[in-house]
């Protein structure tokens, strides 16, 4: 062998070593990248802006901090997120006065904005007065808390914050782990602020100027947010940085083609499957698979209780045992959830004072025709089921087989099929006699969704109920300090509940998140959202 | 070219009527978009309140229609709720990517039918012309997101020949300085073959299930239109005096011929760029005709109304485009 045959085997073997190399450097990098696929999409980085996505608040969590953040549990083996443990995110320590009014927050000394200025109790008060003044979607969320007034607010010294409250309210330091109350660098936003826009409304929809663990890196509404770490950020769990060096959240509309995606391995996480696409890809077992009950919401059908004939309560007794509740819940969400039905109440008192609790209902056609004799109707009546396009893939086949059982018992019935927005105006209208919704509740405590889900003559209260009793022990639950006391009025509630069925709780679907076999530390949130802080490759 | 002009002017008051029509159409749809954006866990009737007025709907619909043609008239289509931009914005930023897949796909949908219908007008009654017959009976059989979740099942999760499906470029990629807007051209024009590569890769599935659903329009005219001109007078002088069969069939034959596929090509690019839709939606791909449907189901006004504007533009202009084909195609016609 000559010597230049020699040097050009050697540049051969020296120039696949380097294209070996950097294929291996492309690798890493890839196992540093979370890739989320969804069908939603983001549409602003300011999760206030009235309008704002369920996918820009999980990018908000990443791109800002809050004052505290809830921890963690395991339930059944799966980690969720756990309202009875607040930890500190920004704040280094907080504590609650003994009479309940006050509440103190130490900052971290070492937390610092994106942009190298330390967090100071300015900022803090500056984003919590945003929240309760400023027209945002915080607002309603804090006035949960009792916190209604920027007065509320005091800077102490330049690391401590103190919340003032009118009375006692549980609720109160839950809600600044919510998604709105945002820390925001003031210094930064007060410069893009107009004498029309003084809270910086509009810049702070394109743009971020937090804390948090993650920086924007691109931004196209509708297509893909791309976020880097930032390194500097230490409110993990484990006081360090998040895992993955950048996270991509793109919106691919087609289900089929999420499922195809994370099986393949060109995505890491999905959360927005079809049942039957879940189903299949567990079966496969290449991929990882959580499915947790989103025990925060709840799937109903639901009665307006002021139109007649749902006015009357045999009608909506009798509905109650006329549906197929296993058929359904096999037909729209191939089981995978957790039923609300066909419970046994020993003595007929609720299990439970929690919300929601299994009722004691099931197909029984007999005792259903009984109910419609009793209210005057033994030969029923017509009228329509709606439900959402958007939600056409559990609430259709549910639709038929509730048309099907109903007229077994000769209650007619017509299925409307409505556009998202038509149907969310009906709602709000109350025009609609009978129909499928869905709610979900950040901070799910009994006295919370009675207060929200069944007074006033608002939109979230689906079935119209005007019930006064209910709303008189909801209210009085809300400030209960004693929790045997407040378990016996969620005792009573539910007791409410079951004998005026105003509306009927089907179950509760569950959240399947699925993810290549390396992703860990995926957790269930209260936004229904991943916090991709979360996560990390093993 | 003044004539163009004209008649591109003479088609204004056409434009203005579509844009009062899709107007009112929105304010007249059941659905109050307000509603249905405040929809987060306590959005109440405040909420709502905020929203309407940012939209601009809390004025009575004469006074809303004047301040949105003012608007119009000032460049400005208003703002979409869904994404937070400017409908201007997001239509500049998406109209590229659905001409792109359009035009590629028309571009393949003609090279592939013209063909096709010349071959199966040779012989007709055939096993050729039933050939054809069969295969664009299947295209237009099968509609076009079954085709694409066909092509995506068979390229991309089986063989693993395509990329993923997921919108116009590798998402790891990254993208040329935006010149025009077509990836293809701006990825030439940065002189990044690679990336031209990678974009043309992207293109190939979504151009290739919307050509299949217009194949068939296209070979069927082709085919009718060249039976008709194969079997006229000046044909058969022509076959009679010993030219070449080549020169026979496309010199005199097909360029006599081509002009009802004109009309139609012109006809099927409007129509794609508006339906494409749910290959839009399949293939992830950031267009206009998803933007719109997306804006329709949830009442989001402005979107709407800015996109039906823009196709009722690009309609007039792609039969201001099909005329001047004409006078190039068959030299008698003339723009009147």
């Amino acid at each position: 062998m000559s010597v230049t045959g020699s040097r050009r085997l050697l540049a051969v073997v020296a120039f696949i070593a380097v294209s070996l190399a950097a294929g291996s450097v492309q690798a890493q990098t890839r196992a540093e990248t979370l890739r989320y696929v969804t069908g939603a999409s983001v549409n602003t980085l300011d999760p206030n802006i009235p309008g704002s996505t369920r996918e820009a608040f999980a990018v908000s969590l990443s791109t800002y901090d809050r004052l505290v953040s809830f921890g963690r549990k395991q339930l059944n083996g799966k980690w969720v997120f756990d309202l009875g443990k607040i930890t500190g995110e920004l704040a280094e320590s907080y504590e609650v006065s003994a009479d309940g009014l006050k509440m103190t927050f130490r900052l971290r000394k070492d937390a610092k904005f994106q942009d190298g200025t330390p967090v100071t109790a300015e900022d803090v008060k500056w984003s919590l007065d945003r929240v309760v003044t400023a027209p945002v979607l915080g607002k309603a969320q804090l006035l949960t808390g009792s916190m209604t007034s920027a007065d509320q607010f005091k800077v102490i010294d330049p690391l401590t914050i103190e919340v003032t409250l009118p009375k006692p309210d549980k609720l109160a330091l839950p809600n600044l782990a919510t998604v709105y109350p945002i820390i925001i660098n003031s210094k930064v936003a007060k410069e893009h602020a107009t004498a029309e826009d003084p809270w910086a409304l509009a810049w702070l929809k394109e743009n971020t100027a937090g804390s948090g663990a993650y920086k924007i890196e691109t931004f196209k509404p509708g297509e893909q947010v791309i976020m880097s770490r930032n390194t500097a950020w230490n409110r993990g769990t484990a006081d360090k940085s998040a895992f993955f060096k950048r996270v991509i959240v793109q919106s691919v509309p087609e289900p089929a083609t999420r499922a195809n995606l994370v099986e393949r391995g060109d995505a890491d996480l999905v959360i927005d499957l079809q049942a039957s696409d879940v189903q299949s890809l567990e079966a496969k077992g290449k991929l990882k698979v959580t499915s947790t009950p989103q025990y925060n919401a709840v799937t109903f059908v639901s009665m307006n209780n002021q139109i007649p004939p749902f006015d009357n309560v045999n009608v909506r007794r009798a509905v109650a045992f006329a549906l197929p509740y296993e058929d359904m819940f096999k037909a729209a969400l191939f089981g995978r959830g957790s039923p609300l039905f066909g419970a046994t109440w020993a003595d007929g008192k609720p299990s439970s004072g929690a919300y929601p609790i299994p009722q004691p209902v099931k197909l029984d056609l007999d005792k259903a025709k009984e109910y419609l004799k009793a209210a005057g109707m033994p030969d029923g009546f017509s009228t329509t089921f709606s439900f959402n396009v958007g939600q056409a893939s559990t609430a259709e086949p549910m639709a038929a087989l509730v048309k099907e059982s109903l007229a077994k018992i000769g209650i007619k019935v017509d299925i409307q099929k409505l556009p998202d927005a038509q149907m969310s105006t009906q709602i709000n209208e109350k025009k609609l006699p009978f129909f499928t919704e869905g709610i979900v509740a950040w901070l799910p405590s009994t006295d919370y969704f009675y207060r929200n889900f069944y007074t006033g003559n608002q939109r979230w209260n689906y079935s119209s109920i005007n019930n006064p009793e209910l709303v008189e022990i909801a209210q009085k639950a809300r400030f209960e300090p004693d929790a045997a006391k407040y378990e016996e009025d969620g005792i009573k509630l539910n007791a409410i509940h079951f004998s005026e069925i105003p509306q009927i709780p089907l179950w509760q679907p569950s959240q399947d998140a699925v993810m290549a076999s390396s992703v860990e530390g995926y957790t269930y949130q209260f936004h229904r959202q991943v916090d991709y802080r979360d996560l990390n490759r093993k | 070219m003044i004539r163009a002009g004209r008649r591109f002017l003479s088609s204004l008051p056409a434009l203005f009527g579509v844009l009062v029509f899709t107007f009112l159409l929105m304010r007249v749809l059941p659905g109050d978009p307000a509603v249905f954006f405040a929809s987060g866990p306590n959005a109440g009737k405040e909420e709502i309140e905020v929203i309407r007025k940012q939209m601009g709907l809390n004025k009575p619909v004469p006074e809303q229609l004047m301040l949105y043609l003012y608007d119009v008239g000032s460049g400005n289509l208003g703002r979409s709720m869904m994404t937070g931009q400017l409908v201007t914005k997001d239509l500049r930023e998406r109209l590229p990517a659905s001409l792109e897949l359009t035009l590629t796909a028309l571009l393949i949908a003609l090279l592939s039918a013209v063909p096709l219908g010349v071959l199966a007008a040779l012989r007709p009654g055939s096993i050729i012309d039933h050939g054809v017959r069969f295969f664009c009976a299947l295209g237009v059989c099968v509609p076009t997101f079954v085709s694409g979740l066909l092509l995506i099942y068979v390229f991309y999760y089986l063989l693993g020949l395509a990329p993923d499906p997921t919108g116009r470029v590798d998402i790891f990629a990254s993208l040329p300085p935006r010149q025009t807007g077509f990836l293809l051209i701006d990825f030439l024009l940065a002189g990044d073959f690679d990336g031209w590569w990678a974009a043309f890769r992207q293109l190939i599935l979504p151009a290739l299930s919307m050509a299949l659903f217009v194949v068939a329009p296209l070979a069927r005219i082709t085919r009718a239109s060249m039976l008709v001109s194969l079997g006229s007078d000046f044909v058969r002088t022509a076959r009679s005096l010993g030219l070449p069969w080549w020169q026979v069939v496309v010199t005199y034959a097909l360029r006599n011929a081509i002009l009802p596929v004109i009309t139609i090509a012109g006809i099927v690019f409007s129509t794609m760029l508006g339906a494409n839709v749910l290959v839009e939606k399949v293939f992830s791909w950031p267009g206009v005709a998803s933007y719109a449907l997306d804006a329709l189901l949830s009442s989001d006004y402005a979107p709407v109304q800015g996109f039906v504007l823009l196709m009722a533009t690009v309609f007039v202009i792609v039969n201001l485009l099909v005329d001047i084909l004409y006078g190039i195609a068959d030299p008698r016609v003339t723009i009147g």
